[in-house]
């Protein structure tokens, strides 16, 4: 892994953001981070936070209504605005940023919510490991673009269970389980799924 | 050197985060030792984030913004006067105290062992901080408490050169290996792997004859031993496991 990532060179994270045309609302975000701007805030609320909405909803299932995705939207804009000095464009895109962000906010919530362990922090589990070897990085951008070109492109049944895992906030075995499918068709739907979207899994 | 992954299953689940909190620890822990699979979760994570975007828009609460803002108004408010450290989960006298009774009867090489984040905040802050129970010579086991988890989570440590009693899997075992190695049947694995064995399969572990081996293991329902031996021994042993577990924990 090492040799391949010296034969590249190391690139300053900028440069891949510029051969990717740059995000503006990663700009917007700086601003935040930068002067605590909250126009710019406003900008990132009115693009992010309807779909934010939408994703809990899709995701906290019988945990939670309406007024409760609505409150958890604002929990994790206010972590947007808390955390946007943290965010760092070489690591992952501004939209896997904020997917994480909303993500973690969905376990806490379920876990507060349920009869499950409350002492340990789900950051401590689900916390970004420290930074992969370049070379990862690098595989990952190329990934970003392969997964927007190719998500419109998938059979309809392997998008379905692609939404079921990231949006409904379902298991491999509770995706089987609702479609009634063993889990080892489940598995393969997603592997395939997953190998268009150029993401190669060994196993 | 990595051998042993976790599948796209367990990769999958815990990028959207549908992973139970047992299982989620051991993926964790072994993407603190590996990074192709951490690079395989980040690029699970711009699905997930590629899906949201798409997502038809829910509206928001006419005065949604302005909420907002009020709550981060008065939480910047909050933060300019003198802040008040986070309160550590354990006062520090009692976490002193512990380890004054504990240290004593600890090997060093408990406290050298390198803990991915995940396994130290359930230890709170290091294996000496556990209740440890003997088991046989070879063998010492450490309960990490997750209420409400129907897995059974625990550190074990086994002498080099020790050998677990063969065992039979009622359910699906991970196994992630923090340091040494071992070796069975069907192959021997080294630090930061991990291992599934499902159930119906038997194996006999044995640690490398050079050092201690401590593993993260997560058991879907007890193993079974098969040594007639074992076999009397589980009812106390699982005593003694559910009596650590209730035990003085956090």
């Amino acid at each position: 892994m090492g040799s391949s990532d010296e034969t590249n060179g190391k690139k300053p994270a900028q440069s891949w953001a510029a051969q990717l045309g740059n995000d503006p609302w990663e700009s917007e975000l700086r601003k935040v981070a930068q002067s605590a701007d909250r126009l710019a805030f406003k900008k990132l609320f009115e693009h992010f936070a309807p779909q934010i909405k939408a994703f809990l909803m899709k995701g906290i299932g019988s945990y939670g209504d309406r007024s409760q995705a609505e409150e958890m939207t604002q929990e994790v804009m206010i972590k947007v605005w808390n955390k946007a000095a943290s965010f760092n464009s070489s690591k992952a895109s501004l939209n896997t940023w904020i997917f994480t962000i909303a993500r973690n906010t969905r376990i806490d919530f379920i876990r507060r919510n349920s009869r499950a362990e409350r002492k340990i922090d789900i950051e401590d589990i689900w916390h970004e490991a420290d930074s992969p070897e370049p070379i990862v990085d690098l595989q990952q951008r190329r990934v970003e673009t392969q997964v927007r070109n190719a998500l419109s492109t998938l059979p309809d049944e392997q998008a379905l269970v692609l939404e079921k895992a990231f949006m409904e906030s379902k298991s491999h075995n509770e995706i089987a389980q609702e479609l009634g499918l063993p889990l080892g068709t489940v598995k393969s739907r997603i592997r395939l799924a997953l190998s268009k979207l150029q993401i190669l899994i060994d196993r | 050197m990595i051998s042993y992954h976790p599948d796209s299953r367990y990769l999958t689940d815990f990028a959207s985060a549908n992973l139970s909190l047992a299982e989620a620890v051991c993926v964790s822990a072994h993407l603190e030792f590996c990074g192709k699979c951490r690079g395989h979760v980040q690029q699970l994570k711009d699905v997930g984030a590629h899906l949201l975007i798409q997502l038809e828009p829910e509206e928001l609460e006419a005065d949604s913004f302005t909420r907002l803002m009020s709550k981060i108004g008065s939480a910047d408010a909050a933060a300019s006067s003198p802040r008040t450290p986070a309160e550590p989960a354990l006062s520090l006298n009692e976490c002193e105290q512990d380890e004054a009774a504990r240290s004593k009867e600890l090997p060093r090489s408990l406290v050298d062992v390198f803990l991915p984040r995940s396994v130290r905040s359930l230890s709170r802050g290091g294996l000496q901080n556990l209740s440890w129970a003997q088991l046989g010579k070879a063998l010492r086991v450490a309960p990490l408490p997750i209420f409400g988890e129907s897995r059974e989570t625990a550190i074990y440590d086994i002498k080099a050169g020790g050998r677990m009693p063969e065992h039979e899997h009622r359910g699906e075992e991970i196994t992630v290996l923090l340091k040494g190695s071992f070796s069975d049947a069907d192959g021997s694995y080294s630090r930061g792997d991990f291992v599934v064995r499902n159930a119906g399969e038997a194996h006999q572990p044995t640690a490398t004859q050079d050092t201690d081996c401590i593993c993260l293991v997560c058991l879907e329902r007890p193993v079974r031993p098969r040594g007639l031996f074992y076999r009397l021994l589980e009812p106390f042993v699982q005593y003694r496991l559910n009596k650590l577990n209730r035990g003085p924990a956090f």
